[in-house]
C-alpha cells in the first residue's frame, strides 16, 4: 500500500482500516517500514520542524512521493533516513529552484494547475459541477508532471482520497486545533469562536484583510502590493499558496485588454469553464496588486453576469459580495442592477436577516431607482403571498434579474397552486391557471395561443396533479382543483425545504 | 489623612467575612460607588507605579482584618496591580474629555487595561483560587469590558473619519473588510471565555460558577446584538441547553437576570420567526419585569406588540402604547390603520416607520399585519351586506336572519379600492385576478372560511363563523 507511510507516524490510524486502494499506479508488494522510515515520518510531523507557508498538507504530499519513490526503486534499505533532508525542506528547495528557474517555468506551471479551487461546497451540486469537472479535464494539459512543482499541483490521485475518506482534512484541522490549544491555551476560545465564525460565514467579525472570497488565498499583510509584468491576455487561475511571482501577474493595461479579450470571446463562444476561469485568474491579479477601481468593479460585474447566466450560484455569490463593498468605495459601476439582483437573491435563498440588514442597507435614493424598486415590489409581493402581482412584476424584469427570478419560479408557481387548490372550487380553468402562473409559450413563438396552457399543464402534471385535469364536452380543459390539494401542498413543503442559508442547495 | 483608601479595604474586609460578592465586586467597578465618589483619584494618592506591589501586598497578606490564603493573596494582587493601572488610564481618558478633547481621550488603552483586569480575576478563577461566592466579580469585568470596547470603537471610528489615521488603513477599509468593531469583537470573544469557565465549572451547584451563567449569557446576547452577529447566540443557548441538567432552574437566578434572558430568548426566537415561544418568553418576561423599569417593559414591548399581532391577531389598547411616548409613536399609526381596515394608511404607516421597524428587525413581521387589514376590510364588506330571512321549519318561530354568505367578488373589489388597494388593471378598471388573489389569500391564511366560486365570480363563506374570532 502506497499512501500508508504518510500515517503511521499517527498510532491511532493504525488500527483504522483503509478505504478501497486507488485504483491506479499501487504497487501490489507490501513493504513493511522499518523503523528508520518510521522515525523520518515521525521527524517531519514534529512541529518544530514545520516551515512557514508550508502547510500540513502539501508536507504530507511530499512526504508520500519521496517514500513511494524510495520503495519503487528498492532504496528504502539504502537511504540514511536519519540525515535524508524533511519533506518540508525539499518543498522548500524546489521553491527556491522554480524562483531561479524562472518565468518559462512558472507560466508552464499555471498553464498546468487545474483551473479550480479543489475547496468542496463552494459550487452547487449538479450538472454545473459537473459540467466543471469534465471542463477541467479537457483544460489539462497532458505534459508530464515533473515541470510543475509539487506546491502548485495537487496529486489528484490523494486528493480524490482525501476526499473520500476524510482523513487527511480530519486529521489536519485536528491537529490544527490541538495546536492552538496546546500553544496559547488561554486563547483557544477564542480561536474556536473564530473557526465557528468562518463556518457560518459571518465576514463581519473577520480579521481586517482586504478580501474576504474563500477562493484566494491573503496576501501576507507585510508584503506590500506587487506590480505585476505578466504581458499574456489569457491565464488560467489557480490557487495560490505562496505569494506570486510578478513575472505571473498581469498589471492594470495588460488586465484592461485581457477583459475585453475574453469579453469578447464569451460573445463569440460562451466558454463558461474557459471565462469563468479567466474571470477568476483576473480577479487574483487584481488582488495581489491591490488594484481596486473603476476595472475591478468591470471585472466582478462581468463576472457576476455570466455567473448568473450560467445559473453558477456559488461565483455569483462571491462576485456579489466583493461587489457591495466596492460599491460602497464609489468606484462607479451598475450599483442599481447589483442591488435589485441581491435583493432578488436574497428573495432566493429566503433568508431573513439577510434581508433586513439589506433593507437597512438601502438609503431612499437607492429605493427610487427602477430595477431596486422592482426588486423591492418582488420582495413585497411575496411577502404578503401576492402571487398574481409576483407573476405579473416576473414579466418585466429589468436587466438580468430574470435569471435569478427564474430560480425561484418554480416553486412560487408550486405555492400558488397550493393556495388555488384550498381555495378555488370546484374547478377553474387551465386557460386562468397557465395565465395566473405566468406560463406564456416560448418567448419565440407568440403565435400559438395554446402554447402557454401546454406548458401549464406539463408543469401540472409533472408535480402530480395529472389525475384532476378534466376535459370537457366542449373542449375547455378544466382542473378539479378541490381534489389536488394534498398533492400541491406535499409539493410545496418539498420545494421549500432544501434551500441553505448561502442558497446552495 | 494616612490611607486614602480605607474605605475600600474594609468593604474588601467585609466582602469576605459575610462573605458578600457584590460588595465585594464594588471594590473594582470602574465606577465608584457612591459612598466613596473620588475612589479612583484616591488609588492616584494612595500609592504609585513603583510601590504599589508593596503597598498592596501589606494590605493583602498582613492585614490582620483580611485573612487570605496565600495563593488567594498573591492572584488579588495581580487584581488590584492591574485595576491600578487601569484607573490611571480611565481618568486620563475621562479628564481628556471633559476638556473637550475627545479625540485624545484614549479609549484603547483603557479597555485594554481593562482586559488586563478581567485577565487576573480570569486566573484566580480558572486555578479554583476564587471561590463561587465571588462572581460579582466577573459580572463587573464582563460588563465593563463591554462599555469600554463600544467606546473604544467609537473613539477609532470618529478618528478615521477625521482622517487621523494612516491613508493605508483608509484604502483597505474602503473595501469594508476592516472592522468597524475591533475591540467589541474582541470583548465578545473575552466574555465568551468567561461563559465558558463559568460552564466548565464541575463542582457542586451551591458553591458552583455556574450561577453566573445567565448573566454572562444576557452580557453576551447584548453583545452579539451589537455586533450584528446575533446567529453566535444560538450557540450559548444550546450550551446552556446542553449542560441544563446540572443547572439550577432558571427560576433559582436571580428575577434580574431570568427577566433579560427570557427577552433575549423571545427576541431570538422572534427573529427565527418562532412566534409561540417567543410570546411565551416576552410575556413571562414582561410579567416578572420591575414595573419601574420602563426602559426594559418597553423593549420587550416592541417584540411582544408584533409578536401578538401575528400569533392572537391582537393589537395593543391604546392606553398601554400611551403609556410610552416611543412605543405610541412606533406603532400607534400601524395600529389604528389596521383597527379602520385602512391600506392606504397602513402602507403609510409601516413606510414612515420603516428605518426604525427596520433597525429593531420588526418591519417584516409587521408587514404581514397586512393580512389582518385585508381581514378587517372584507369582514366590513361581509357585514355591510344585507340579511336573509332565515328558513324557518313549519311551526316554529322564525329565527334571527341569516347575513348573506354569497358575496360577489366586485363588492370586495370595490372596497379594495376605497381602501387604498393597488388593484387597478392600468387601464382604470379593476384587476378582478388580483382581488381573487387577495381573497384566495386570506381564505389560505384561515383568516376567512369560504371558497371561490370563480366561473359565477362569488365567495360563498362558511355559515357558521366566516371569520375566526372575529365573532362573525
Amino acid at each position: 500500500m502506497q499512501t500508508a507511510p504518510a500515517y503511521t507516524a499517527v498510532a491511532a490510524r493504525h488500527t483504522l482500516q483503509r478505504p478501497d486502494p486507488p485504483p491506479a499506479p499501487a504497487k501490489p508488494q507490501k513493504v513493511s517500514w522499518s523503523p528508520d522510515v518510521r522515525l523520518y515520518v515521525q521527524r517531519a510531523f514534529e512541529p518544530d520542524n514545520a516551515i512557514p507557508g508550508i502547510d500540513l498538507p502539501m508536507m504530507q504530499e511530499k512526504l508520500k512521493v519521496v517514500i513511494t519513490q524510495a520503495a519503487e526503486t528498492g532504496q528504502l534499505q539504502g537511504i540514511d533516513w536519519s540525515t535524508y533532508p524533511l519533506p518540508q525542506d525539499l518543498i522548500k528547495a524546489d521553491r527556491d529552484q522554480t524562483a531561479i528557474y524562472g518565468v518559462q517555468n512558472a507560466i508552464l506551471a499555471n498553464l498546468n494547475a487545474p483551473a479550480y479551487p479543489q475547496n468542496d461546497g463552494v459550487y452547487p451540486p449538479g450538472s454545473v459541477t459537473k459540467k466543471r469537472k469534465n471542463g477541467d479535464v479537457d483544460m489539462m494539459d497532458p505534459e508530464p508532471r515533473e515541470i510543475t512543482p509539487p506546491w502548485k499541483k495537487k496529486d489528484t490521485k490523494g486528493g480524490l482520497e482525501d476526499r473520500i475518506t476524510g482523513k487527511n482534512k480530519n486529521k489536519s484541522k485536528k491537529e490544527k486545533k490541538a495546536e492552538a490549544v496546546r500553544v496559547h491555551d488561554l486563547g483557544a476560545n477564542a480561536d474556536v469562536l473564530e473557526k465557528r465564525r468562518q463556518r457560518f460565514g459571518l465576514t463581519t467579525l473577520e480579521p481586517p484583510h482586504f478580501l474576504s472570497s474563500r477562493d484566494e488565498s491573503p496576501e501576507p499583510v507585510s508584503t506590500g502590493p506587487l506590480v505585476g509584468t505578466c504581458q499574456k491576455l489569457e491565464k488560467s487561475y489557480f490557487r495560490l499558496t505562496a505569494p506570486p511571482a510578478p513575472d505571473t501577474v498581469r498589471p492594470l493595461p495588460v488586465l484592461e485588454k485581457a477583459l475585453n479579450h475574453i469579453r469578447s470571446k464569451w460573445k463569440k463562444e460562451h466558454n463558461y469553464n474557459y471565462a469563468c476561469d479567466q474571470l477568476k485568474s483576473m480577479r487574483q491579479d487584481l488582488t495581489v496588486q491591490h488594484i481596486q477601481n473603476d476595472l475591478t468593479v468591470k471585472v466582478y460585474e462581468a463576472h457576476a453576469r455570466i455567473a448568473l447566466e450560467m445559473k453558477d450560484l456559488g461565483e455569483y455569490n462571491q462576485c456579489q459580495t466583493q461587489l457591495r463593498a466596492l460599491y460602497k468605495s464609489n468606484l462607479g459601476g451598475k450599483a442599481e442592477e447589483f442591488t435589485a439582483y441581491r435583493i432578488l437573491y436574497i428573495i432566493y435563498t429566503c433568508n431573513r436577516t439577510d434581508m433586513n440588514n439589506l433593507l437597512a442597507d438601502l438609503t431612499t435614493a437607492d429605493k427610487q431607482m427602477p430595477a431596486v424598486e422592482h426588486a423591492l415590489k418582488v420582495r413585497s409581493a411575496l411577502a404578503s403571498g401576492n402571487y398574481h402581482k409576483f407573476f405579473r412584476l416576473y414579466q418585466d424584469t429589468p436587466f438580468m434579474g430574470a435569471y435569478l427570478l427564474d430560480m425561484i419560479i418554480q416553486r412560487e408557481r408550486i405555492a400558488a397552486m397550493a393556495v388555488i387548490c384550498r381555495v378555488y372550487k370546484p374547478d377553474v380553468s387551465l386557460h386562468f391557471l397557465a395565465q395566473e402562473l405566468a406560463f406564456h409559450g416560448e418567448e419565440s413563438d407568440t403565435s400559438d395561443p395554446d402554447a402557454g396552457p401546454r406548458q401549464c399543464l406539463d408543469f401540472l402534471c409533472q408535480h402530480g396533479g395529472e389525475p384532476f385535469v378534466e376535459r370537457k364536452d366542449d373542449g375547455d380543459v378544466r382542473f378539479a382543483t378541490g381534489k389536488a390539494i394534498a398533492v400541491f401542498e406535499g409539493a410545496k413543503a418539498a420545494a421549500f425545504r432544501g434551500i441553505d442559508i448561502k442558497g446552495q442547495i | 489623612m494616612s490611607n486614602e483608601l480605607d474605605l475600600l479595604w474594609a468593604d474588601f474586609a467585609t466582602a469576605y467575612n459575610t462573605p458578600d460578592g457584590y460588595l465585594l465586586a464594588t471594590t473594582i467597578t470602574p465606577e465608584p460607588p457612591k459612598s466613596d465618589p473620588a475612589r479612583l483619584h484616591r488609588w492616584q494618592r494612595w500609592t504609585n507605579a513603583y510601590s504599589v506591589q508593596t503597598d498592596l501586598r501589606y494590605k493583602l497578606q498582613y492585614n490582620p482584618n483580611i485573612v487570605l490564603e496565600k495563593k488567594e493573596a498573591s492572584t488579588w494582587l495581580d487584581v488590584f496591580t492591574a485595576y491600578y493601572s487601569f484607573a490611571g488610564k480611565l481618568l486620563a481618558a475621562e479628564e481628556a474629555q471633559k476638556a473637550g478633547k475627545r479625540r485624545d481621550a484614549d479609549w484603547s488603552a483603557v479597555y485594554e487595561a481593562w482586559k488586563d483586569v478581567m485577565s487576573a480575576l480570569y486566573r484566580g478563577y480558572s486555578n479554583n483560587i476564587f471561590a463561587a461566592w465571588t462572581i460579582p466579580c466577573l459580572y463587573i469585568a464582563g460588563k465593563y469590558l463591554r462599555v469600554f470596547a463600544i467606546k473604544a470603537d467609537a473613539n477609532a471610528a470618529s478618528q478615521r473619519d477625521s482622517g487621523l489615521a494612516f491613508g493605508a488603513l483608509q484604502e483597505e477599509d474602503a473595501f469594508g473588510a476592516a472592522s468597524k468593531n475591533e475591540k467589541l469583537e474582541d470583548a465578545a470573544r473575552q466574555i465568551n471565555r468567561i461563559f465558558a469557565l463559568c460552564l466548565s465549572d464541575r463542582s457542586e451547584v451551591q458553591s458552583s460558577r455556574k450561577w453566573a451563567l445567565y448573566y454572562i449569557a444576557n452580557l453576551l446576547f447584548k453583545t452579539y446584538f451589537k455586533l450584528n452577529s446575533i446567529s453566535l447566540s444560538k450557540n450559548i443557548l444550546r450550551s446552556l441547553k446542553a449542560s441544563g441538567s446540572d443547572m439550577p432552574p432558571l427560576s433559582a437566578f436571580p428575577k434580574a437576570h431570568q427577566v433579560t434572558f427570557k427577552y433575549y430568548s423571545g427576541v431570538i426566537s422572534f427573529l427565527e420567526e418562532d412566534y409561540a415561544t417567543a410570546e411565551e418568553f416576552l410575556v413571562s418576561a414582561y410579567e416578572m419585569c420591575n414595573i419601574h423599569a420602563t426602559q426594559n417593559l418597553q423593549l420587550i414591548l416592541t417584540y411582544l406588540i408584533p409578536t401578538k399581532l401575528l400569533t392572537s391577531h391582537r393589537l395593543p389598547t391604546s392606553t398601554l402604547l400611551q403609556q410610552t411616548p416611543a412605543l405610541d409613536r412606533l406603532f400607534s399609526p400601524i395600529c389604528t390603520a389596521i383597527k379602520h381596515a385602512d391600506l392606504r394608511a397602513f402602507t403609510l404607516a409601516l413606510e414612515h416607520g420603516e428605518e426604525e421597524f427596520v433597525k429593531r428587525r420588526i418591519y417584516l413581521t409587521l408587514e404581514r399585519g397586512r393580512d389582518i387589514v385585508l381581514r378587517n376590510l372584507f369582514r366590513k364588506v361581509f357585514l355591510a351586506g344585507e340579511c336573509e330571512p332565515a328558513v324557518t321549519k313549519e311551526g316554529e318561530a322564525p329565527g334571527p336572519p341569516v347575513r348573506r354568505t354569497r358575496v360577489p367578488v366586485k363588492e370586495f373589489a370595490a372596497a379594495l379600492r376605497m381602501a387604498g388597494a393597488e388593484v387597478g388593471d392600468g387601464e382604470g378598471g379593476v384587476d378582478g385576478d388580483e382581488v381573487e388573489c387577495l381573497i384566495a389569500n386570506g381564505i389560505y391564511k384561515n383568516f376567512m372560511k369560504g371558497y371561490i366560486a370563480r366561473e359565477r365570480g362569488i365567495v360563498v363563506l362558511s355559515k357558521g363563523g366566516a371569520f375566526p374570532g372575529t365573532g362573525v
